[in-house]
């Protein structure tokens, strides 16, 4: 299958990066079309832990978009409760079969980063983003906190 | 980093490498550099399956390259667009063949199939040494998780234990409450000093919070049970019992292995439960020390898993040269003994003398009830 071939290389090529922001990278062997790992964000306020996530690569991949959710829970004006996320470059509109994985991800990452208000997923928390960034702050911290997974210490 | 301020919205537009690469200096006088194959593999790497390209094509309008099959798939798929740009690609017709770039590669190189058997076997001896790396990673963890579950179980029946005999029920309630598992345990404490009956369902609560398999017991006989393992249970370095308390008893092994001194402590993880049985072919009925032994030749022993086969026949001599006394003549004092463990019925591994318990448990003994080991004693 051409999926299998080119998420072999595209996780060997991930491992092999050293990529500190996603870590712990786990690919049942009898199922190369989902992904789990650990991201391990730089900013305030998710950066005092680590969120899993899973990749799904439909069959059909790189022709159509992978999925991507959290499995951590995540105070996040993009990331709803159930874990889905809005990531414009995997939406069906956006997708282009050239995208890599490692591009997806970083994209993940700097969304986990800097929130993105505009388009949020979960609306109450978007405007205090923007209104209360204080209360936000905090709120995210204690989440963070109490639900997040450990960062890896190296 | 303000210079990569501007580019962050873009990072998904730069490789890995272009993102981490040190920057270069220009090179002003006559300097020659050699551009290694690899340097040049995102060019000529196919953006769909990744691999070199095989039988270029190339996008009329946009000039992207893919190889031929897969941007045949691409279009088959229903994306009528370039897979690198989104540009619109009508059909087959808005490609053009590009021998020229194949040319180049079979140029750069001229030995490409030797180039892909290098690949591919790279590639395989990643992932098998990953998921090599994976499977050890997780026996680590199902070991843990195993280690986690087994003092876990002791405290269950410690609790029980404790409960029953109304010692410290309510502090251990209390515990349990905080663990999350029983909300209203601490009212009970002091209901259960007049009547022990409520405080034994109420741990029975926590127990099925936490899944196990089978219910408690009823109360009357949970507390019977407990008296006589307070009475039974001595609390020694190495606590043991003979078989006939054991069969009068009737209850199996499994239980027994989560009873607790007494004391109420949970079952350290560093101790070892194990049976030791004679072995049936060397040590047959019409054995003189069999006949001497009789009723007392199956031992129950709990003791550390530091202790090492040679502490166990040091052991197991003495205690059985003690129980004997007077029956055993003078020459089986110094009795050697032989010990194996048996991973699979008939089956008996001897065991060298240096080897600790905890070794031969993970070793031989995966599962989660007493060890059994068997010996046969060798006259020196």
């Amino acid at each position: 299958m051409a999926a299998t071939r080119r998420l072999q290389k595209e996780l060997n090529d991930i491992r092999q990066s050293g990529l500190k922001s996603f870590r712990d990278i786990q690919v049942d062997e009898s199922n190369i079309l989902t992904w789990q790992g650990l991201i391990v964000p730089d900013n305030p306020p998710y950066n005092k832990g680590a969120f899993r996530i899973e990749i799904n690569f439909p069959a059909e991949y790189p022709f159509k978009p992978p999925k991507i959710s959290f499995k951590t829970k995540i105070y996040h004006p993009n990331i709803d409760e159930k874990g889905q996320v809005c990531l414009p470059i995997i939406s069906a509109e956006n997708w282009k079969p050239a995208t890599k994985t490692d591009q997806v991800i970083q994209a993940l990452v700097a969304l986990v980063n800097d929130p993105e208000p505009e388009h949020p997923l979960r609306a109450e928390l978007a405007e205090e983003f923007l209104k209360d960034r204080k209360k936000f702050t905090k709120n995210a911290e204690e989440f963070t906190k109490k639900h997040s997974e450990k960062r890896p210490t190296d | 980093m303000s210079s990569t301020e501007p580019s962050q919205n873009k990072t998904w537009e730069l490789s890995l490498y272009e993102l981490h690469r040190t920057p270069q200096e220009v090179i002003t006088d006559a300097t020659e550099i050699a551009v290694s194959p690899r340097s040049l593999h995102s060019e000529l790497m196919c953006p769909i399956c990744l691999d070199m390209l095989k039988k270029t094509m190339t996008t009329k309008e946009c000039l992207h390259r893919f190889c031929n099959d897969c941007i045949i798939t691409a279009l088959r798929s229903g994306n009528k667009e370039c897979p690198t740009c989104r540009k619109k690609l009508v059909s087959k017709r808005s490609l053009r063949p590009d021998p020229n770039f194949d040319l180049l590669i079979s140029k750069i190189y001229p030995s490409r199939d030797e180039y892909e058997a290098h690949q591919e076997r790279l590639l395989t001896k990643l992932s098998m040494s990953h998921s090599q790396a994976s499977l050890v990673n997780s026996i680590t963890e199902g070991i843990k998780l195993q280690s986690q579950n087994r003092p876990q179980r002791s405290r269950k029946n410690h609790e029980e234990n404790s409960n029953t005999s109304n010692s410290n029920g309510n502090t251990e309630n209390a515990q349990n409450g905080s663990s999350g598992t029983a909300p209203a345990a601490p009212k009970d404490g002091s209901s259960s000093m007049s009547n022990p009956t409520p405080s034994g369902q109420s741990t029975s609560n926590p127990a099925s919070v936490r899944s196990t398999p089978s219910p408690v017991p009823s109360n009357i006989s949970s507390v019977s049970k407990n008296t006589s393992t307070t009475k039974r249970a001595k609390s020694i370095l190495t606590s043991e019992r003979s078989e006939e308390s054991e069969s009068s008893d009737g209850r199996t092994e499994g239980e027994n292995s989560m009873d607790t001194e007494g004391e109420g402590e949970p079952l350290n993880p560093n101790e070892i439960e194990l049976v030791f049985k004679p072995h049936p072919t060397e040590m047959t009925g019409d054995n003189q020390l069999m006949r001497a032994l009789r009723d007392s030749s199956v031992r129950y022993l709990k003791t550390t898993a530091n202790a090492s086969v040679d502490h166990l026949s040091k052991y197991l001599a003495m205690r059985l040269t003690l129980d004997l006394d007077a029956e055993l003549p003078e020459a089986y004092r110094l009795l050697n003994f032989c010990i194996y463990v048996a991973p699979a019925p008939g089956q008996f591994v001897p065991l060298a003398g240096s080897q600790t318990l905890r070794q031969i448990n993970d070793k031989f003994w995966k599962v989660n009830k007493p060890l059994e080991m068997y010996y046969s004693w060798k006259k020196t």
